[in-house]
């Protein structure tokens, strides 16, 4: 056996504390954001969309057209220097009608999911917060509303309200909030279980003061996943309803509209049909591969 | 389980009066005359005799129970656009087209969704889960209405290998239920992934496999079985998916179906026939979340026998 | 003389985390003979379940993977390096395992009949009537009353306790040679994990089974276990049977264990102790003794080195410290069996 020094057997002079913790303690946001950084799908999928919001912002405001002037006598010109997507029929420039449409609809999308959080959080949170019969009753009108097919609803709803933006997102947010609120109240039933609730609930603490400080930001993780779902849906939903005509109308340009006009030209002016599917997909996808790296993120079991 | 079902059945009768009376006020509310454009030329004395035929000049309350008495025995009014034939009518013709292209369209959504997401999740991470999630995610990401005259043109026109449109033969029925297929595919593919993930993590897994069962066993008995319980629950929203998906892709590859209807009626302001048809469809997907739920209950022993203690 | 079933020896197990690699067994070595039972005893996150599934290679790979070490199962199997279809052969067959929650253990749209069942029909073949028939001796063996009917009934139509009476006859399909029970009653209630033991126990007897019987509490193992080892942070701080181990046991480790057992024989006013500290971050382990930080012996050498194992007596072994010839004499606390001077 190998030969220790007597001095080794004196009692330690212990300098880290037994509770040392030797790993950096990072708050929820932190590690999530740490997560979600090295997945790199859905960071490929944020670029992407704060790229493509860019262009929505900016391709507009320095370009020399507009969506709506019409160049009658350069109808269905192919993509050049002067007009990098080409122009339609009308002989409109597709770069800014793209772009103009990307505004509109990424603006429908979060209007749409700014009215779904506010509306979803609150019934969610009440509805799970009171609990016993005011949580029965609100559960079993939003199973009701639930099972009303919500894009039929928004049909009959733009016929009375006239297509555009705000009835857009009115016919989907007056029915999209649902599950939102079904999420939000899952979510915060567990956490009203939980210690810290029932803590700040024997000090005295106003219910809405607890729904505010402390069940809200926990549910957020949820919320923000759901959103990251709800965006895309309603600029499909748009993009539907411009195709069987309630959609926005031209000259007014969205991505739903020029796509629904880029269809049914397709096959003698392929290009009005292909920039507007590329940026409407790629809005898609990034909005899908950010919502599930997000929930992979955010979901606490997989904090390791 | 018979209160289970008696509840369900009592929340789908007043789902169904919500939407008619939804559906009727919202039609009050129409912008100018619920007869359109089309009539307004009429002298004074017809429209009051048209007015009175439809009941137009009793109060609002007296007409809205009118109405719900001709909801409930199935009539849903006259077309503005054919004015010769009831709502009803022109639903029977065109509901056999689109009834068969829903069922086609679900079945292969099915097969290959499941499948996807079975193998998806198999191969977790690596090659295969990629290429299953990418086609769900390209499924999600590019509607139906690009895809389908894509499908049309190149399938059908170029390469004219399926007709490129109309309903005629068996070989007309291929691409329109492919294209409405696609993203029900996606949707499918996702759910049954996540799920089986998830059922992947589970301890009877593990117990499973103490047995000393084959993966193939396991994947087979313990793995779908598990899994495929969950995504029966999202058969009522696929069935809204598959049916809101008919709009556009009948109206692309022109099948006399029930989507093709409406849009036209859209185009035309035919209002009878818009609200009567999606009364037709809210209905439809009602009555089916219904059987849907009562078969969930069915297959799941756990609520079928009642919760353990 | 008696002859081993498992020889395991050295065996190291790692998780690959995004984050690096967290060791979870860092060179475990033990044997346990023909109907022995062999209790692993530490706290959780102590690697004690990673070695009970990595012997029946159930821990999923990846994350982990074994990093050495050997583990001989019956004189013939090398199990760290077996195939997985030569491994579906001996699980269920020679080996069955019994897990710690059996609500979430058994398959919840199966019943109970048909997974009793299939573990008979993988291995012995014969027809369905036959294995039904193994089924409901199984089911009255473990101490279920009408056998037959339950075998129609799904898990959620029973309690806690019966579904681990199931499981523990899945375990038992095909008389193993081997029976692991991981925390079998740690989700139980107390008067159930008492049956629990005693029917382990009962089977035990009747059967001649080895047991490796898993547990963060010592009391549970006094009455049943043969040998008892003592784990810490992945590794063996001290092996011997029942009586060295509750008597005469030589680990800082093992008295605070000890010490956080409810005793009858214990003065009425003396508190129940537990152990300040929590285990360190198998992420990052120390190089001394991993006990060490919260050991109140620990000497400038626990810092340092990590200790070897010291022999006692034959089947006694400890790694501290203390054990080395130029250690102070530290006496073992009087709570934890330490004479009394006077």
């Amino acid at each position: 056996m190998e030969v220790i020094s007597k001095e080794q057997f004196q009692p330690a002079q212990k300098t880290t504390s037994a509770e040392a913790i030797v790993r950096p303690s990072l708050n929820y946001w932190a590690d999530a954001w740490r997560r979600l950084r090295k997945n790199k799908l859905a960071m490929a999928g944020l670029s992407i969309l704060i790229i493509l919001s860019l262009f929505a912002i900016f391709a507009p405001l320095f370009s020399s057209q507009h969506y709506a002037t019409q160049h009658l006598k350069q109808v269905n010109m192919k993509p050049s220097g002067e007009y990098f997507f080409g122009t339609d029929k009308f002989g409109r420039d597709m770069w800014v009608r793209v772009w103009w449409g990307t505004r509109i609809s990424l603006f429908i999308g979060l209007v749409a999911a700014a009215l779904d959080l506010v509306v979803g959080v609150l019934y969610g949170g009440i509805s799970a917060y009171f609990g016993g019969k005011v949580d029965a009753f609100m559960q079993r009108f939003i199973e009701i509303i639930y099972s009303i097919p919500y894009l039929l609803m928004a049909i009959l709803l733009i016929m009375v309200l006239g297509s555009g933006v705000t009835s857009i997102i009115l016919a989907y947010a007056i029915t999209g909030w649902v599950t939102m609120a079904r999420l939000v109240r899952g979510q915060m039933l567990v956490l009203k279980e939980q210690e810290f609730v029932l803590a700040a609930r024997s000090l005295g603490a106003k219910p809405w003061r607890i729904i505010l400080k402390h069940l809200i930001p926990n549910v957020l993780g949820v919320v923000v996943v759901q959103i990251t779902f709800v965006v895309p849906t309603a600029i499909f939903v748009e993009s539907f309803l411009s195709f069987i005509g309630l959609g926005i109308k031209p000259p007014l340009a969205s991505l739903g509209n020029l796509l629904s006009d880029g269809a049914t030209n397709m096959r003698y002016q392929p290009h009005t049909l292909l920039f507007p599917t590329m940026v409407f997909s790629l809005i898609l996808l990034s909005f899908n591969l950010l919502g599930d790296g997000l929930r992979d993120a955010l979901d606490p079991k997989m904090r390791k | 389980m018979l209160t289970y079902t008696l509840r369900r059945l009592l929340y789908m009768l007043i789902t169904l009066w919500i939407i008619v009376t939804v559906t009727f006020f919202l039609m009050k509310l129409l912008p100018g005359d619920p007869f359109g454009d089309a009539i307004t030329r009429l002298p004074p004395e017809s429209m009051a005799i048209l007015k009175a035929q439809y009941g137009l000049d009793n109060p609002v309350w007296e007409q809205y129970l009118k109405y719900i008495g001709h909801v409930a025995q199935g009539d849903l009014g006259v077309s503005y656009q054919y004015p010769t034939r009831s709502v009803v009518s022109v639903i029977k013709t065109a509901m056999p087209a689109s009834i068969e292209l829903g069922i086609e369209s679900m079945i292969i959504a099915i097969i290959v969704g499941l499948i996807l997401g079975i193998v998806a999740a198999l191969k977790h991470n690596k090659a295969g889960d990629y290429t299953a999630s990418m086609i769900a995610l390209i499924g999600i990401s590019i509607p139906s209405f690009v895809i389908g005259p894509l499908l049309s043109y190149f399938v059908g026109v170029k390469l004219r290998l399926l007709p490129p449109g109309l309903w005629l033969g068996p070989e007309y029925r291929v691409l329109p239920a492919v294209a409405l297929s696609l993203s029900t595919i996606a949707i499918l593919t996702r759910m049954m992934r996540a799920s089986m993930l998830d059922v992947m993590n589970q301890d009877y897994i593990k117990t499973a496999k103490s047995k000393g069962l084959s993966t193939a066993n396991i994947v087979d008995k313990h793995m779908i079985r598990n899994a495929i319980l969950p995504v029966v629950t999202i058969l009522g929203p696929i069935a809204v998916n598959v049916l809101t998906g008919t709009l556009v892709v009948e109206r692309i590859f022109s099948v006399p179906g029930l989507g093709n209807q409406f849009v036209t009626s859209v185009y035309s302001n035919d209002y009878t026939m818009i609200t009567g048809l999606t009364l037709f469809y809210a209905g439809v997907l009602v009555v089916m979340m219904f059987f849907t739920d009562i078969a969930y209950s069915f297959i799941d022993p756990r609520i079928r026998l009642g919760k353990g203690k | 003389m008696s002859t081993p079933i498992l020889e395991v020896n050295n065996l190291q197990v790692s998780f690959k985390m995004f984050a690096g690699e967290v060791q979870a067994v860092r060179g475990v070595s033990f044997t346990l003979n023909k109907g022995e039972v062999l209790a692993i005893v530490g706290e959780s996150g102590c690697g004690k379940s990673v070695t009970a599934q990595t012997i029946m290679r159930l821990v999923p790979t990846p994350p982990s993977y074994i990093k050495g070490g050997t583990a001989v199962f019956d004189g013939k199997h090398e199990i760290t390096t077996m195939k997985e279809s030569e491994m579906q052969k001996i699980r269920g067959e020679e080996m069955g395992m019994i897990f710690q929650d059996p609500m979430t253990s058994l398959n919840p749209t199966m019943t109970v009949g048909e997974q009793i069942v299939e573990g008979i029909r993988k291995h012995q073949g014969g027809s369905r009537l036959k294995a039904r028939n193994r089924a409901i001796e199984l089911l009255s063996m473990v101490g279920m009353s009408n056998p037959a009917e339950r075998l129609r009934q799904y898990p959620h139509q029973l309690s806690g306790g019966m579904r681990q009476r199931v499981m523990i006859a899945i375990a038992l399909a095909c008389n193993p040679k081997l029976l692991i029970a991981d925390e079998p009653t740690t989700a139980l209630d107390v008067t159930i994990q008492a049956q629990i033991m005693e029917l382990l126990q009962q089977i035990q007897e009747q059967t001649g089974t080895s047991i490796i019987l898993i547990t963060h509490d010592l009391g549970v193992v006094a009455e049943m276990a043969h040998r008892i080892i003592v784990m810490y942070a992945g590794k063996v701080v001290e092996e011997g049977n029942v009586n060295e181990i509750f008597y005469d046991s030589k680990h800082p480790y093992t008295w605070g264990l000890l010490r956080s057992v409810p005793r009858l024989d214990s003065d009425a006013h003396s508190e129940l102790a537990s152990i300040p500290g929590t285990p360190p971050d198998l992420f990052a382990p120390p190089k001394g003794c991993a006990f060490a930080a919260r050991c109140p012996y620990a000497m400038e050498v626990c810092l340092n080195k990590d200790p070897e194992h010291f022999r006692v007596s034959d089947s006694h072994s400890a790694a501290c410290w203390l054990l080395h010839p130029d250690a102070p004499k530290v006496e073992r606390p009087v709570e934890v069996g330490g004479r009394t001077h006077g």
